[in-house]
């Protein structure tokens, strides 16, 4: 699961998730994408999950890029703890994604196959989200 | 084809008149170029969506009649998108000179068929979709085709490969890669199990060498193995 090698802070505060996403709302490497359409934190292992999906429905000759990243810690108090004693502990890492985000790319010949494996990836999505093609119609 | 576009000068600036113009089916923009003040403007969407979608897509050259005034030779510098609606936000124009090249990007279509990377059962990596030429107005292709059809495993399509038309230039490094054959988990299996086929033939080769030779056959089975 992805996770950072080293951080600064090992827990952070939870922050807010206002407006929308102001870059990566295109896709650039693939041909397909997923964009996110609510704002939400992704876990790495949704993250993992959502990956392991699209390349085993792909199976091969695709190629898959991820573009968020866990990078933000989530702490959680052990079960049927007072409250009170500190903050819990580091428990799982998220990315946090505005609407807009273009989270996953996906390289593939065949557009249909290419779209099943992204809605079977955006089921294991907490957060609603489309599939996107590289060709932007106006 | 030439397209005329009119559009319409002394739009109020700023976030909530801009909001208005577009809930009024109408895209706020900004003509400049060719040393000239920028100029706010209005066109209507249907209109900017009618100069966009022809074959040449956002490269297209349009006569822009800005108000009253006279037409000029003008591009689409930049579209802004919504994040999420993919509405046009803002568009805007360059006057461009007729006579003199501009920069502009075009995309890059792969052809042919990469029959040796299908053999062995790899893809196609595309790495660039798009290149930014120099070329005159009138000489501004609408695409730029890569023909992969000599493409193998581990070899690239450079920018240097890509013919260009006739007065289209680019300044990238014709090293930059383009397209290239990468492996997939096919490939690998295939080649081990060619490794193996051809480790099998080479074991049965040096036995038959061990009976002539013993101490260098020995060696080459050793290498084979490993």
């Amino acid at each position: 699961m992805l996770m950072p090698r080293k951080v600064r802070h090992r827990k952070t505060q939870r922050g807010r998730l206002k407006g929308q996403a102001k870059g990566g709302t295109s896709v650039t490497f693939g041909d397909y994408g997923i964009q996110a359409l609510e704002p939400g934190w992704i876990t790495a292992r949704q993250i993992e999950a959502a990956r392991v999906a699209m390349t085993r429905h792909i199976r091969r000759g695709g190629k898959v890029w991820i573009n968020i990243f866990p990078d933000k810690p989530i702490t959680a108090k052990p079960a049927e703890t007072r409250m009170g004693s500190g903050k819990g502990n580091p428990e799982k890492w998220v990315a946090v994604v505005k609407p807009g985000r273009v989270m996953f790319e996906l390289s593939y010949n065949d557009p249909a196959v290419a779209r099943a494996a992204i809605e079977r990836a955006i089921q294991k999505l907490p957060i609603k989200a489309r599939f996107v093609a590289r060709e932007e119609a106006l | 084809m030439d397209l005329e576009l009119i559009v319409e000068p002394g739009r109020p600036c700023g976030t909530r008149h801009s909001r208005r113009l577009r809930a009024a089916g109408k895209v706020p923009g900004v003509v400049y170029g060719l040393g000239k003040d920028p100029v706010p403007v209005t066109v209507a969407w249907p209109e900017l969506r009618r100069v966009l979608t022809t074959e040449a897509g956002q490269n297209a050259l349009i006569n822009l009649t800005v108000g009253e005034g006279e037409s000029s030779l003008s591009i689409v510098k930049e579209l802004q998108r919504h994040p999420v609606r993919r509405e046009v936000l803002h568009v805007d124009f360059q006057l461009i000179d007729p006579n003199a090249p501009l920069a502009v990007e075009v995309p890059v279509v792969l052809v042919g068929r990469a029959e040796k990377v299908e053999q062995r059962k790899g893809i196609i990596d595309q790495l660039r979709h798009s290149i930014v030429v120099k070329a005159k107005p009138g000489n501004i292709p609408t695409q730029l085709d890569a023909d992969v059809s000599g493409l193998e495993i581990g070899t690239a399509i450079t920018v240097g490969d890509i013919v260009l038309p006739e007065g289209v230039t680019t300044d990238l490094d014709p090293e930059t890669p383009v397209a290239q054959g990468s492996p997939t988990r096919s490939t690998i299996l295939l080649d081990a199990q060619a490794a193996r086929a051809q480790a099998a033939s080479g074991t049965g080769g040096s036995a038959e060498g061990e009976a002539t030779a013993a101490e260098p056959s020995g060696d080459a089975e050793a290498g084979g193995d490993d």
